[in-house]
C-alpha cells in the first residue's frame, strides 16, 4: 500500500510538472567573474558582494546587474530571460499540463545577458554548462583615475 | 495537427505577453528623467510621505491571466523603472492585493513623486531579491 502510494505520488507530481521544469527547475544557477576580481555586485540595485558570485535567480525575471571597482568604470548589463529548448520537450513528454506549467514556474525561460545585434555586450563574455550561466565581465579602467605610484613588497 | 496548433498558440501566446503583469500608467507631469545612480525610496503603505511633493503620476498593475513575474518586489522594481523615466524618486505604494483564490500576482496601486529632499533619509521599504 505504501509503495502504491508512493508510486501515485510521483507520478502524479511528474503529470503536473512541465518537461523544462524537470529538467532546469525554476531558478537558474549563474556565476558572475570579473576582471579584475573583488568588484561589487548589485543586482536589481540590491549589494550581493564581490566577485566571483554565486547565486540562483528566477528564471521568469530580468535582472539588472552592475559591478563597480575603484579605479575602473562602471559596468550595467541586464540578464534576459531567453526561450529555454526544454520546453519543446512537452510535444513529446511534459504534454498540456506541462504547457502551462513551465510558463507558471519560469522554467521556459533562461537567463543570458543581453545582447546587441546579435553579439554580447562589450567586455561581457559567457558559457553555458548544464543550464548554469557562467559570466565574466572585462572591468575597463576609469581614465579620471591616475596612478601616482605602486607599493611592492619587501623581499 | 490540433495538437502542434495548440501547442505553438501557448508558445506564443507567452512569448508574446512574456508573462508580464498588465501596467495601466496615468503620467499626469512628467519631469526630466532620472540617470541610473539616483536613489529611488520606495514606500509601502504604512510609510510617510514627506511634505512639499510633486505628484508626477500613478501606476496600477494587474493580473494579466498570463502573469508569473509579478512578486511584490518584482512590480516594485519595475514601478521604479516608470518612475526614474518619468522623473519620479519616490514610489510610493497606495493599495496593496496578495495573492489569493483569484490570482497568484500581487495587484498594486502606486503614485509616483518627486521629492527635493534626500530621499535615502525617508522611512521606506528595502527591496529584496526574490
Amino acid at each position: 500500500m505504501n509503495t502504491h502510494l508512493k508510486t501515485a505520488t510521483l507520478g502524479l507530481a511528474l503529470a503536473l510538472s512541465g518537461c523544462a521544469t524537470i529538467i532546469s527547475g525554476s531558478r537558474q544557477d549563474v556565476h558572475i567573474n570579473s576582471y579584475p576580481k573583488e568588484a561589487r555586485v548589485a543586482i536589481n540595485e540590491i549589494d550581493m558582494g564581490p566577485t566571483p558570485l554565486q547565486q540562483k535567480l528566477k528564471r521568469n525575471q530580468e535582472y539588472t546587474l552592475l559591478l563597480e571597482l575603484e579605479g575602473y568604470e562602471p559596468y550595467i548589463t541586464t540578464l534576459k530571460k531567453k526561450f529555454n529548448a526544454w520546453y519543446l520537450g512537452n510535444v513529446l513528454i511534459g504534454g498540456l499540463i506541462g504547457l502551462v506549467v513551465d510558463p507558471i514556474t519560469g522554467a521556459m525561460y533562461q537567463l543570458k545577458p543581453e545582447e546587441i545585434d546579435g553579439q554580447s555586450k562589450e567586455g561581457t563574455s559567457y558559457t553555458m554548462d548544464n543550464g548554469t550561466l557562467y559570466l565574466t565581465i572585462s572591468m575597463e579602467v576609469d581614465p579620471n583615475w591616475e596612478q601616482v605610484g605602486q607599493l611592492q613588497r619587501k623581499p | 495537427m490540433r495538437y502542434a496548433f495548440l501547442f505553438f498558440s501557448v508558445v506564443i501566446t507567452f512569448g508574446i505577453t512574456g508573462c508580464s503583469p498588465k501596467l495601466a500608467s496615468h503620467v499626469s507631469n512628467p519631469l526630466t528623467s532620472l540617470t541610473p545612480d539616483e536613489p529611488v525610496a520606495f514606500l509601502d503603505v504604512e510609510h510617510q510621505l514627506p511634505d512639499d511633493l510633486i505628484k508626477v503620476g500613478s501606476l496600477r498593475f494587474q493580473d494579466s491571466g498570463f502573469s508569473t513575474d509579478c512578486s511584490f518586489n518584482s512590480l516594485l522594481n519595475k514601478a521604479r523603472i516608470e518612475a526614474r523615466k518619468n522623473g519620479a524618486n519616490i514610489v510610493k505604494v497606495t493599495d496593496t492585493k496578495k495573492p489569493d483564490l483569484w490570482s497568484s500576482c500581487y495587484r498594486l496601486k502606486i503614485d509616483l513623486y518627486r521629492y527635493n529632499g534626500d530621499v535615502a533619509k525617508l522611512k521606506q521599504y528595502e527591496l529584496k531579491l526574490d
